[in-house]
């Protein structure tokens, strides 16, 4: 499995997104801020709602979504301001509350030069990954960056949605004068007139909300489901704020959030579902963005905090294991899980179109029960970038072990893409 | 009514040779053969990924199709209309702090505004249209922004 491989070295170097943060967010000092696969994950699945309602290939726009950002694994975020802030605090913070002013040549020239410059060092990225795929992802880029096909572009405007709203949710009322960059890139790129009701609704939501915006520009109804969809995705955006409950329980500092994790599984359902041709791409693509989205009111939880003591000698033997459970006692848990996940999963979900909303529930309830083929292939992937994020967090820190994992993975897995993964991290990790 | 698209020569340009690479493409890939465009290094990366997926390189070539049979070329004003923004105009904008500003009005199939190639259906495009040179354009939301039209070129053929 040679395609394994080679894709195996791509997909770690592609997690140290997790623990890159967003530029724009560090400059105007919001703590903590999320990382660009957490960006990803919440502009993949705005892309696949707001796509939907558009009509546009589903598919298409996930994959832009994740390929979008991928370059800055070695480039860093770089943001459009990039050469023109002062070094001074002071004055750079009062050179982000306006959009850049440029003449034509300069503004050209610095689009040439920045897609020259992006382009070498995704190449560097992709070239650890085998010919096929490296085609693929670097045609989503390439379609994203240069405006050519409608799903390139309406992403390109979403994604810039996605980077106003993270600003919005992470500053003050008195602060949104950093915010005006955003509405006049905005302004200057939005062209289809259902996103542009969509900005208005936002406009609405964040700066008077009490100010009623003219019904009629909407059509009918219209209004009511855009301000549903906002909702929804500011909903979905607490993910990428909420850290991986396994990591925590084992002292991993700055852990990987449930956005990111689902953003590595999305990418793993596309990297190594290829290889499954039997299987429905766009399916398990949507599946892996959907299928921890009940976390946003659950939270995290994993087998083991319902049976961790107090005592913390006794806790730190428990976390080292693998959790003995009897059959009994999975199928409560299972059970308990299910019922909890499912009403979760029905809130947040219950003011979207009847349509998504049938769709969302009924893949998450395909990958929870492991009731299709999409759902058994996810289900051992998920486990897979659970154990590769353990090895990650193995090489990093000496106290963390990932003996529990592997012995997860060897119970459950036996997909023979899933196996040949298991060996290849084996042999990457372990020499 | 058949939606029309504007565009600038180049741009149609672009849009014809990349129709007949793709009607080649079709064309191989039903006799199960790689094009000769294929074999060469210099091949348009744009063009890869229709060369993965057949449903796409379809609906890439309808989409082109009618493109091609609804276009209207984006051509100079005549000399007394060329102190108002149109269509293919270049305009500098200076803002309230002096800065200067400059876009390139264009179709949406041919916008990128980091480019500061901007569509006329733009909010930014839709203010800038049918001003004149001194002219105040605001754009309003939600935190107005002001400028005012320095000058008006159009430099297409």
């Amino acid at each position: 499995m040679t395609n394994v491989n080679s894709n195996l070295e791509f997909l770690v170097e592609v997690q140290k997104l997790k623990e890159i943060p967003r530029t724009g967010l560090v400059w105007l000092g919001v703590p903590n801020p999320p990382s660009v696969a957490d960006h990803t994950f919440r502009v993949a699945v705005s892309s696949w709602v707001l796509g939907k309602k558009m009509g546009l290939k589903i598919e298409k726009m996930i994959k832009t979504a994740l390929s979008h950002d991928l370059c800055e694994v070695y480039g860093g975020d770089k943001t459009p301001f990039w050469g023109l802030l002062p070094d001074d605090e002071k004055k750079r913070k009062e050179r982000l509350k306006r959009w850049i002013r440029l003449p034509l040549e300069e503004k050209k020239k610095r689009s040439e030069e920045e897609f020259e410059e992006e382009k070498k060092i995704f190449m560097k990225l992709l070239e650890l990954a085998n010919s096929e795929l490296k085609k693929e992802i670097f045609s989503y880029w390439v379609d994203y960056k240069k405006n050519l096909t409608k799903e390139g572009k309406i992403f390109l405007q979403i994604d810039k949605m996605e980077g106003m709203l993270e600003a919005l949710e992470n500053l003050d009322q008195k602060d949104y004068d950093y915010v005006t960059p955003w509405w006049e890139e905005a302004e200057e790129l939005i062209t289809d007139s259902f996103l542009t009701l969509f900005y208005k609704v936002i406009q609405n939501k964040f700066y008077s909300p009490k100010a009623k915006i003219e019904e009629k520009i909407f059509g009918f109804g219209l209004k009511k489901e855009l301000e549903k969809i906002l909702d929804f995705i500011l909903e979905i955006g607490k993910l990428k704020r909420m850290p991986r409950l396994y990591w925590v329980l084992r002292g991993v500092k700055n852990p990987e959030t449930v956005a990111g994790h689902m953003f590595t599984l999305a990418l793993m359902a596309w990297v190594f579902g290829r290889e499954k041709r039997n299987l429905n791409q766009e399916k398990l693509l949507k599946m892996a963005i959907c299928h921890e989205m009940s976390a946003v009111y659950t939270g995290d939880t994993t087998p083991y905090d319902r049976i961790l003591p107090k005592d913390e000698d006794e806790r730190r033997k428990i976390l080292k294991k693998m959790i003995r459970l009897s059959k009994k006692e999975k199928e409560w848990i299972f059970l308990a899980d299910y019922q909890t996940e499912k009403k979760a999963m029905e809130k947040l979900t219950q003011n979207l179109d009847s349509t998504i909303r049938k769709e969302i529930l009924e893949l998450w309830h395909e990958y929870r029960t492991r009731s299709s083929l999409e759902a058994k292939f996810l289900g051992e992937l998920n486990i897979l970038a659970v154990l590769l994020q353990g090895l990650i967090y193995e090489k990093k820190y000496k106290e963390f072990i990932s003996a529990p994992l592997w012995e997860w993975a060897f119970e459950s897995c036996t997909d023979e893409v899933c196996l040949s993964l298991m060996e290849e991290m084996k042999k990457k990790f372990y020499g | 009514m058949d939606k029309k698209f504007y565009i600038t020569k180049e741009g149609l340009e672009r849009l014809k040779k990349e129709y007949e690479t793709l009607k080649a493409l079709r064309l191989s890939k039903v006799e199960g053969e790689s094009p000769k465009i294929f074999h060469s290094e210099d091949i348009n990366i744009e063009y890869l990924a229709f060369k993965e997926d057949m449903e796409l390189l379809e609906s890439r070539l309808l989409e082109l199709d009618y493109i091609l049979k609804n276009y209207i070329l984006i051509t100079k004003p005549p000399k007394e209309k060329q102190d108002i923004v149109d269509i293919g105009a270049t305009v500098t904008l200076e803002d309230e702090d002096g800065l200067i500003n400059e876009f390139m009005l264009v179709g949406s199939l041919e916008a990128n505004p980091s480019e500061g190639k901007i569509s006329i259906e733009s909010p930014v495009g839709r203010a800038l249209l049918g001003k004149r040179v001194g002219d105040e354009v605001a754009i309003t939301s939600p935190i107005s922004v002001k400028y005012r039209i320095k000058k008006i070129k159009y430099e297409i053929s």
